[in-house]
């Protein structure tokens, strides 16, 4: 039988659809998750079918969902294991019981908390100028005043100090964001969190500082960067390229020996498979084109960055392109396509403009 | 080679540290594990936190394991204390809910009991309830060993002695139904 042709109860009753649901066969998984994307105009029926599953088989879930939190689990706790080395047998020893549990713990909060909208916490002192959520968005792309791009992770939230771009470039991070940022002239781009204060002059670097995840994570792709303490601003670490510096949240339970920083150096994460950084996993993009029309690559570009594309003539929409990229930002995105076809594009408050 | 001999395969690379053998039980045993878990509470936030932080403990003291011979019981076990750890603890914040986790912790839950109480929507609930009763047994039957237990249309047509036809179009029926009557 067709697919394209399926009902709401054919999609139920179809053996490989219900594996795609609960991630129990990888192949049936690739399968219908491309079936699903060439297929927009069934989304009805399989929105609906995948409701019904759900609903019979009592939400035991997605098996490799569950796989990837445990796997992000156990990184995370093998991290906090090497960035505590070099400490004191002894301190280990008693510290390994605090860290164990606030890496359960964030474990079991991770789940619980992730819908809940982190309150955002602003520059004391200032007035607040602008706020930028994400909400559930999975990613969100904004153009800042001064240039910059920047892509949200879900539930977080950017607030910008007033005057941002002409007397200053400050801001407050509450969540997780991957920063492409512009070379800035005067001012220096400065990203505060509750844990840490990040200076930045022109680069590209991702800060992860969800308020309840327990820790603040800021990796760094390309250009320097400066990571300091927020209580102890003389604590500080500068990155470069493919390091990361993680700070954990609650530095009375993990007891630093005297003249010992809480600040850690540590390489990125990478994965086994692409050999990419696991760190901005959540951003990047890998898009297979075969001969799409531009306007509907820019579509795609637009749903997965979360920020407006749009056109300014009609004949660069009809360029067609061929081939697989993967990219960080959108901005890299157009760039490579840039490549092969002679168009502009230019960045106007959060949309993106494409034209000749 | 069986589940079991897998598992205890995948257990002794545990206990050697490697990650892919650990991750690998995980993917054997997570259905298994979060079944099991629902037939002891009706709440699948509880059960599959417990799971991951079960799996996570593991991996924390995987140098300290003992050989095991029943992995699947070993873990079964384990997962059951932990929830039950977890439904006292619940229950200290909420009188009301003592009285629930008693009832829960006694009994297995049927999986008419089961679906209907995972939904958080009063509505759904109460919609679930009623078009489960104008199911007949045979077709609540197969649907639990489709959907819940996660059998083939072979495996089942096998257990209930039909052909593979009748099953398929039993369970077809009962999805059109359902579909009606969960709109």
């Amino acid at each position: 039988m067709d697919i394209s042709s399926y009902t709401t109860e054919d999609f139920v009753c179809d053996e490989s659809f219900r594996n795609y649901c609960s991630g129990s066969d990888r192949a049936a998984v690739q399968f219908w998750k491309a079936w699903i994307r060439d297929h927009p105009e069934k989304t009805g029926e399989v929105r609906e079918a995948e409701r019904l599953i759900s609903i019979l088989n009592a939400r035991q879930g997605n098996v490799q969902e569950q796989l990837e939190q445990l796997k992000d689990g156990i990184l995370r706790f093998d991290l906090l294991k090497t960035t505590i080395s070099g400490e004191s047998e002894k301190a280990q020893a008693v510290r390994w019981r605090y860290v164990a549990g606030i890496a359960a713990a964030f474990l079991l909060l991770a789940v619980a908390f992730w819908l809940l909208t982190p309150g955002g916490r602003t520059v004391p002192g200032r007035t607040v100028a602008q706020e930028i959520r994400s909400g559930r968005e999975p990613r969100k792309t904004v153009v800042l005043p001064d240039g910059s791009v920047v892509t949200l992770h879900s539930n977080t939230t950017l607030t910008l100090v007033e005057g941002f771009g002409n007397t200053g470039r400050e801001l407050t991070l509450s969540g997780e964001a991957l920063f492409d940022i512009a070379h800035g002239g005067q001012h220096p781009f400065i990203v505060h969190t509750s844990a840490v204060d990040v200076e930045v002059l022109g680069t590209l670097f991702n800060l992860n500082a969800y308020p309840q995840a327990g820790f603040t994570e800021t990796s760094l792709f390309r250009g320097k960067i400066a990571v300091s303490l927020k209580d102890h601003p003389e604590q500080k670490v500068i990155l470069t390229p493919s390091q990361k510096s993680v700070v954990f949240n609650s530095p009375g339970k993990i007891e630093t020996a005297p003249g010992d920083s809480l600040l850690k150096k540590a390489s990125l994460s990478v994965d086994p498979v692409n050999h990419k950084a696991k760190e901005i996993a959540w951003v990047r993009s890998r898009i297979k084109i075969e001969d799409e029309p531009l306007e509907a690559i820019a579509g795609r570009l637009q749903a997965w960055y979360g920020i407006p594309i749009v056109f300014a003539d009609d004949e660069t929409k009809g360029y067609r392109y061929s081939g697989t990229f993967e990219s960080e930002t959108v901005v890299k995105a157009l760039e490579a396509l840039q490549l092969s076809y002679p168009f502009n594009f230019r960045v106007e408050k959060d949309t993106i403009i494409i034209g000749k | 080679m069986t589940d079991e001999e897998q598992n205890r395969l995948y257990w002794q690379g545990l206990r050697e540290g490697d990650k892919e053998s650990f991750f690998s039980l995980y993917n054997n045993t997570y259905f298994h594990l979060v079944r099991w878990g629902l037939k002891i509470t009706a709440n699948d936030e509880m059960v599959k936190d417990c799971v991951t932080q079960l799996f996570f403990s593991l991996w924390d003291k995987r140098h300290k394991l003992n050989p095991v011979t029943n992995v699947r019981a070993y873990l079964f076990t384990s997962l059951r204390r932990m929830l039950i750890d977890q439904l006292g603890h619940h229950s200290k914040i909420d009188a009301a809910i003592t009285h629930l986790a008693d009832e829960e912790v006694q009994g297995e839950l049927s999986y008419e009991e089961i679906i209907v109480r995972v939904q958080h929507d009063e509505e759904l609930k109460q919609k679930l309830h009623r078009a489960l009763e104008q199911l007949t047994p045979r077709q609540i039957e197969l649907i639990r060993l489709v959907f819940f237990e996660g059998l083939t249309y072979e495996e089942v047509a096998a257990r209930t002695s039909q052909s593979i036809k009748t099953a398929y179009n039993t369970i077809y029926n009962a999805i059109q139904l359902l579909r009606k009557l969960l709109k």
